[in-house]
């Protein structure tokens, strides 16, 4: 991979804020202390937003044993070191605004356990820890931008303080695309949760289009392996395939 | 070709995995090898609007080089901190040359609970004539861009919100 992957400008483009998370969403406290008052301030982009981190692993290690292939990673483990919960295998696909497939694409998965808990210190909700379940893996996409994940399907928990505001069971996502401004952080749901209709953070997109796409899709279980259900996500990333190098 | 739409950012919620924000703070080597230039520190505190630190909060930068190249096998600009109980960063890095039209400066991005988007901004050394720097407005905000310097130092405090909001920016 190239040092820098620069772009020309036309490369990145505004987006539609319907189709964005808001600021300061009524039904999540935090936000009305942590998003800007301000309204975000508009610049020119120039090499230093339009260029790299590519070749990221060389500051964050792959996580697992399979380093020969960085773009899978098994954090439900097996036998006696098994996590409990539903098996599942997560097939995510990291795509830019061409729909061209990004390789090499760094990706930080987490999620909490089959009792909604996560191993985080700060985690104080009740449900136990598994100690088979440790939650958090970083892979590298291959050649079609797909990375793999087989892990345990993430419970419910509920929010504290927050007068029965529920989080549906749903995954963290952390990627990196061609440029810096590709950067995204997102969390990728399950369909058919009854808690994806009221919950605050999935709902802040208003888009329903654009929601729907932060819902996985399960695939046919007669295709898939026997003890795991598949589930199928897209990641879009901002950017369109390098084609000029800045100067 | 129709253009995919990118996807919803989220909140990076509570509770990043420590282990995930922590070794990624020092860009002064990469593999092994020292890059070339003047080490300087990067610290600051991240508040919210009552004024209560910031813990696990995640600010991720990225730099040019020492000559404001972005393409130094030797240096790699990229680095990741995560504030402490205090709601304190620590980033060791170079300081960066001027790249074409640009004044020295490190992009910054930030990632936490209740940050339903990633923010970001950036941090100058001073009070540069910078195109990026010039589009802030009103211009009486762009000193809190600007870091406060303590020898190889820099002080760098970002408020997400109230009186003294730091400027961020939307691209």
């Amino acid at each position: 991979m190239s040092e820098t992957s620069a772009i020309s400008a036309g490369f990145i483009e505004r987006r539609d804020p319907r189709t964005q998370s808001q600021g300061v969403e009524p039904g999540y406290a935090h936000t009305a202390q942590r998003w800007p008052s301000q309204p975000l301030q508009r610049r020119p982009l120039t090499a230093a937003e339009l260029s790299g981190p590519s070749g990221l692993t060389r500051r964050l290690a792959v996580t697992g044993e399979r380093a020969a292939s960085p773009q899978r990673g098994d954090i439900a483990g097996t036998g006696d070191k098994r996590a409990i919960g539903q098996l599942i295998h997560l097939r995510t696909r990291v795509v830019d605004e061409d729909g061209a497939p990004v390789p090499g694409a760094v990706v930080e998965i987490w999620h909490c356990n089959a009792a909604g808990r996560y191993i985080h210190p700060n985690d104080t909700h009740g449900a136990p820890v598994d100690p088979n379940f440790y939650g958090a893996a970083r892979l590298v996409a291959g050649d079609s931008g797909l990375v793999e994940l087989r892990t345990i399907k993430p419970a419910a928990y509920p929010v504290p303080d927050s007068a029965g505001w529920w989080r549906p069971p749903h995954v963290h996502f952390s990627v990196w695309g061609r440029v810096w401004l590709s950067r995204l952080v997102t969390q990728m749901f399950f369909p058919g949760e009854p808690l994806n209709e009221s919950d605050a953070i999935l709902n802040a997109i208003r888009d329903p289009e654009s929601r729907a796409r932060c819902v996985a899709r399960l695939a046919p279980t007669a295709q898939g392996p026997q003890d795991a259900l598949v589930y199928e996500y897209q990641i879009v990333v901002r950017g369109r395939k390098a084609a000029s190098s800045l100067p | 070709m129709k253009r995919l739409v990118p996807t919803g950012e989220m909140t990076l919620g509570p509770f990043f995995p420590r282990e995930f924000g922590l070794g990624a703070n020092d860009l002064t080597s990469v593999g092994g090898v020292r890059a070339e230039g003047e080490v300087i520190e990067i610290t600051g505190r991240v508040v919210q609007l009552d004024g209560k630190p910031l813990d696990n909060l995640i600010l991720e930068i990225w730099q040019a080089d020492r000559e404001g190249r972005f393409d130094n096998p030797k240096f790699f600009g990229w680095g990741r901190a995560a504030t402490d109980a205090a709601g304190v960063y620590l980033f060791r890095t170079i300081r960066p040359g001027a790249l074409r039209g640009r004044a020295p400066h490190i992009n910054f991005l930030l990632l936490y609970s209740g940050l339903m988007r990633q923010l970001q901004t950036a941090m100058f050394f001073d009070d540069a004539d910078d195109p990026v720097l010039n589009a802030v407005q009103p211009a009486a905000l762009r000193k809190r861009l600007i870091a406060t310097r303590n020898g190889n130092a820099y002080r760098f405090d970002i408020r997400l919100r109230g009186e003294d909001e730091t400027p961020f920016f939307d691209d």
